[in-house]
């Protein structure tokens, strides 16, 4: 193997390469929909994945252990591959058919100048033995877990066609004595700190579609009002501060509005409001309760949960307020609607048995399929960016803490430790990949 | 920042001591004095058997002898309902009393839900529950403007265990005065 023959712009051809021999090649093909390398997003079939021990130069050895360690969670974290590990190439591949669908990951770490580095990492096509995707990044030591995120995103793409999320940070609450404050963390649950200190209540925080603010609700003033926090200024500011609730903050996904509920009117109804605050304006109208908000990704549509029928339903309802209708069929008790960033999918907390299980269901109410089972109560479920994963609060270990799992409820990991912790906001992809190919 | 939810939130022995009082004055069938020492009376007996849950009797304390400041009983409720049960209507009917004896009392009413369910939702519902209980007493007599509400949904457990004699402690509406 060689890192520094010249093997760029071949990322773009590869996802096709790649899905000719996934449908075609002896990998595992469950069924022909927008597969890649032969598996589903669902990550119930994994595609291969040999990781060489990373290679360094100029005693960065340590580094390079370490970054590899990093980048090999990132890879069984995606539930889009099986992860094994290998030593590094000492010859070269030569092309195997029978390991179509395979990729190997080699990485070479290299001490650069001022205390910076250098990682360039390359993946190779097994049954072809081709180099398929191929870049560098120069990073410092602080930045180790992010330049190894950012390539674990940029493999994602090249090989399946959608960016990873380990780039993405999540928001959560966490209970502190009798008080609860927002949190945020890698999108792995790594790097939490704690972003409110108002010793007071703080809940269901919410990303703005820009990710530098979290809107949120917090009681430091007695009422539980909206405040917006900037985390480039490290300070929070009230948005909504009218009488009674003001809970339950989503973003429109062009960031233009906040669907919230409150309850000025006598009870609990949902609003838009614009960011400027200027604007509100009413979307439901019934003596019960109507709350948590969640836009539709075209931001045409939301889905809530009203008890108008008398308990807990999930609803749907055009962004004017028009056309509200029941989604949920099944089921008493069914609420913490989230819509899946494709669109195709929406996902909620259903109480059954009494236990609270997440369901998946199609966004038009059909096809509920649970995926949580036997393990406490299971709640505040929220997609990952790329629809790959849902984030999920669980009261399995006891205390509720963080979890990540599939959409089918496959590959449940634990994201978070300690004290008691909910809410699971899930934030944007960063706006710009600012990465820097490699010339040769 | 202040901490207004901190400021707010009474004893334990305060509560305790509220509902006993409101157990008290049911008994008596008349508005007490403001000052009132308190030898713990027996609970009460439930209006009706619940078929969710009966109100739990306060546990009895017997080494608080302060002075109740404002007698004003908690109303419970049934899990994910914000109807006024029996047993809360009486409770409401002895607050009422109390607040008619002492017309310049104000008192906040907070609305409180058990650990099942969003936060969210839990909030509206706290809600609905504090301004059930307002309600009560406004159409019993009492000025509006004498209450306000506010709803901590399910995160001001009374009780922070995790069965149903926990959950019917903190399905309540408690008032705090003000």
């Amino acid at each position: 193997m060689d890192l520094n023959t010249n093997s760029s712009a071949r990322g773009r051809v590869i996802p096709l390469l790649l899905l000719a021999l996934a449908l075609f090649g002896p990998a595992p093909v469950r069924s022909q929909t927008d597969v890649r390398i032969g598996i589903k997003a669902s990550g119930t079939v994994k595609s291969p994945l040999y990781l060489a021990r990373f290679r360094a130069e100029g005693g960065a050895q340590g580094v390079a252990d370490e970054a590899r360690g990093v980048v090999r969670r990132d890879f069984e974290l995606s539930s889009v591959f099986a992860v094994a590990d290998v030593d590094p190439l000492r010859e070269k591949l030569t092309p195997d058919p029978s390991q179509t669908g395979s990729v190997r990951v080699e990485g070479l770490v290299e001490a650069a100048a001022a205390g910076m580095f250098r990682f360039t990492g390359e993946v190779f096509d097994l049954g072809t033995a081709e180099s398929v995707f191929r870049r560098g990044y120069p990073f410092g030591p602080s930045d180790l877990r992010a330049v190894m995120h950012r390539f674990n995103d940029d493999v994602l793409e090249a090989l399946t066609g959608e960016r990873g999320i380990a780039e993405t940070r999540i928001a959560f609450i966490r209970q502190d004595g009798r008080y609860k404050e927002v949190w945020v963390a890698d999108y792995d649950g790594q790097n939490a700190r704690q972003l409110t200190h108002d010793r007071s209540l703080a809940l269901s925080p919410a990303w703005a579609p820009w990710g530098s603010e979290i809107a949120f609700t917090t009681f430091k003033r007695g009422n539980p009002d909206l405040y917006l926090f900037d985390q480039k200024r490290g300070a929070s500011y009230p948005f909504s501060t009218r009488p009674g609730l003001n809970t339950a903050p989503c973003y429109s996904p062009d960031g233009k509005w906040i669907a919230c509920t409150l309850s000025r009117d006598g009870n609990a109804e949902i609003y838009l409001i614009s960011r400027d605050a200027q604007t509100a304006r009413r979307l439901t109208r019934n003596e019960r309760i109507d709350s948590s908000p969640s836009f539709s990704p075209t931001g045409r549509e939301i889905v809530f949960t009203s008890d108008r029928s008398g308990s807990p339903q999930v609803y749907a309802m055009d962004t004017e307020g028009s056309n509200q209708r029941l989604l949920t069929l099944e089921g008493k008790y069914n609420d913490s609607p989230q819509w899946s960033p494709k669109g195709d999918k929406i996902v909620y907390a259903s109480r059954h048995d009494a236990v609270f299980d997440v369901i998946v269901m199609d966004s038009n109410g059909q096809n509920p399929v649970q995926i949580t089972y036997d393990a406490g109560h299971n709640e505040n479920p929220r997609w990952s960016a790329d629809g790959r994963k849902i984030y999920f609060s669980s009261s399995r270990l006891g205390k509720r803490q963080i979890f990540m799992m599939n959409p089918d409820g496959s590959d449940v990991v634990q994201l978070t430790q300690g004290e008691d912790t909910f809410n699971p906001a899930v934030g944007p992809r960063p706006r710009k990949q600012t990465t820097q190919p490699t010339s040769g | 920042m202040g901490e207004p939810i901190m400021s707010r939130s009474p004893s334990i022995a305060t509560l305790v001591l509220a509902a006993l009082l409101a157990a008290a004055l049911a008994a008596v069938g008349c508005a007490s004095s403001k000052k009132v020492s308190t030898t713990p009376p027996p609970p009460p007996a439930p209006e009706q058997t619940q078929t969710e849950s009966p109100p739990p009797p306060p546990p009895p304390s017997s080494d608080e002898q302060t002075e109740v400041k404002m007698s004003l009983g908690d109303a419970f409720f049934d899990f994910d309902d914000a109807s006024l049960r029996a047993d809360a209507k009486t409770v409401l009917e002895n607050n009422a009393r109390f607040l008619e004896s002492h017309g310049s009392a104000k008192a906040v009413v907070e609305g409180h839900c058990d650990e099942r369910g969003s936060v969210e939702y839990n909030l509206a519902l706290g809600e609905r529950r504090a301004k059930a209980a307002k309600e009560f007493l406004v159409s019993y007599g009492i000025a509006a403007v004498r209450l306000t509400t506010i709803s901590y949904g399910k995160e001001r457990p009374f009780d922070s265990g995790h069965d149903e004699s926990s959950w019917a402690k903190n399905r309540r509406a408690h008032f705090v005065s003000k």
